[in-house]
């Protein structure tokens, strides 16, 4: 088969693989993402008596973690060069701060509503919410998200047109080899046996080309692209397992295509 | 003996039967026996053979071919029936993308046997139609007569039960019609195959025993 023939049906298959895989690097970078920013992500609550990590959880389920603030600390810093009575007064008056740790990143809303319920709560004095900046990052990136799976679905509809229409191209150049074939008594697997043998190589090498580009953006571009996110999210850009699942992809698209062909060429019956 | 291929009231049709080529024919043929077809232009002895090897069902009637009823078959079934039928068509249908001798073992490739057999079988069988030099050709290389002499070699090289050939020599010579004519002659006579030919010219110079049929207004006639 000629080579523009290969180039033809290996270009849209690396276009469906590529697509998969910036969705798979994208799954992966959001996700990490995500649990920075839960982790990054911080209310600050003020009580006026000590307060369990299990009365927080009765207010709000997403509450995970709560790590009180020494009072010691706070003190010692503002009482240096008093007396230890007047410091233990301090001490005394001063409420309890907690730091309070959540299981998801939340939309902002939600963190308004445990805002408001926590406060609404007598022995809490105050509470206050870090991290909105974060917030209007994470929605940008959400929409740049969106946006690309849209576009790799796209991509990837048109993609499989055009194999199909190169598997038209592929049956017309098949047909009479296949039906003198079966004059002959070559069962189905013998008379197709060349086009999966193409498509196969052709799922290979789409494959490697694929894996070799994203080799290269992990080990050559991430580091230099001085984009942060990236930097610091270069292990999830591919892995090693990414090659199986691309070339399993491949081959799953290259036996369809390869079907179509075989069963829309039988016309034996005049 | 018993017949290897028998015809009770056959029709053959085209367009979904609304176009009939043949009507109501009745025949047998027996194993071993050597069987010519003539008849004008069109008047349907490719569409026979296309029956007889069962890319063309019958629109009324039975044609038994091997034991097979071939109204009927099973797809199994009748690739293994074209296993044994050695088919020469009329525009030799050679794989163009294969070497001559590649498209000379099609039968021995299909039957599973080793490169070695098919690469020794390949050089015999061109030898046999005067074609050893062309073998790592490919078919549009050659001239209709020779392209038309590989379709015969491909015919024979697995030593098929019935050979079916369409104007076998429709493309050539004297010498070389000859030629072909000893290859078929031999098949019958060896290995007792049943031969069925069609051919605007029977042979003058032959030597077997042989029927003749010919088809015409749509009737199959022997003529004794
Ligand atoms: N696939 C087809 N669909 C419809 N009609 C067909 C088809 N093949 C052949 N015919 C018609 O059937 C008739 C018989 O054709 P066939 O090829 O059997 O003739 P033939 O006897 O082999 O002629 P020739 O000696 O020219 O080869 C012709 O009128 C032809 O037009
Ligand atoms: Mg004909």
């Amino acid at each position: 088969m000629k080579f523009i023939n290969h180039l033809m049906f290996i270009l849209p298959l690396m276009a469906i693989l590529l697509g998969l895989e910036f969705y798979l690097v994208f799954e992966r970078t959001t996700n990490n993402y995500e649990t920075t920013l839960t982790e990054d992500y911080r209310i600050l609550v003020v009580s006026k008596t000590p307060l369990e990590l299990e009365f927080f959880q009765d207010l709000n389920e997403h509450i995970i973690t709560t790590i009180e603030i020494e009072r010691k600390g706070i003190v010692s810093n503002v009482a240096e060069g008093i007396s230890k009575d007047n410091a233990n007064a301090i001490l005394n008056a001063l409420p309890y701060f907690y730091n309070i740790g959540l299981d998801a990143y939340l939309e902002t809303s939600e963190i308004e509503k445990i805002k408001q319920t926590l406060e609404s709560n007598h022995y809490i004095k105050r509470v206050e919410t870090f991290g909105s900046s974060h917030s209007s990052n994470y929605k940008l990136f959400s929409f740049i998200k969106l946006i690309l799976e849209v576009f790799i679905l796209f991509m990837t509809v048109v993609s499989l047109f055009l194999i199909m229409k190169q598997m038209e191209i592929w049956k017309y150049a098949h047909k009479e080899r296949m039906q003198i074939m079966e004059t002959f008594g070559a069962p189905m697997m013998l008379r197709s046996g060349v086009l999966f043998r193409v498509a196969f190589f052709d799922a290979i090498i789409a494959t490697i080309c694929v894996s070799i580009l994203f080799f290269y953006i992990k080990y050559s571009w991430a580091s230099q692209s001085g984009i942060d996110m990236i930097v610091k999210n270069r292990d999830v850009l591919f892995q090693a397992s990414d090659i199986m699942v691309l070339f399993i992809s491949a081959i799953v698209i290259v036996i369809l295509a390869v079907y179509s062909v075989v069963f829309s060429s039988k016309g034996v019956e005049d | 003996m018993s017949n290897v291929i028998q015809a009770s009231g056959l029709t053959l049709a085209y367009d979904n039967g609304t176009k009939s080529i043949i009507q109501d024919a009745n025949f047998s043929i027996k194993k071993g026996e050597f069987v010519f077809i003539t008849g004008p232009s069109g008047s349907g002895k490719s569409t026979l053979l296309k029956a007889l090897y069962g890319q063309l069902k019958p629109s009324t009637g039975t044609l038994v071919v091997g034991g097979n009823n071939l109204s009927n078959i099973s797809r199994p079934k009748l690739q293994e029936l074209r296993t044994h039928m050695g088919i020469i068509f009329q525009d030799y249908k050679l794989v163009n993308e294969w070497t001559v001798a590649k498209n000379v073992v099609l039968p021995l490739m299909i039957a599973g046997y080793s490169n070695e057999v098919q690469d020794t079988q390949a050089r015999r069988l061109l030898k046999h139609v005067k074609l050893a030099e062309h073998a790592d050709k490919y078919p549009l290389e050659l001239s209709g007569g020779e392209q038309q002499r590989v379709g015969v070699a491909r015919a024979l090289s697995k030593n098929p039960v019935v050979i079916l050939a369409d104007e076998p020599t429709g493309n050539l010579d004297d010498y070389s019609s000859n030629v072909i004519w000893d290859l078929m002659e031999n098949a019958c006579q060896q290995l007792d195959t049943t031969v069925l030919v069609v051919t605007h010219k029977i042979p003058t110079i032959f030597s077997l025993p042989y029927r003749h049929f010919i088809i015409e207004n749509r009737g199959i006639y022997e003529v004794h």
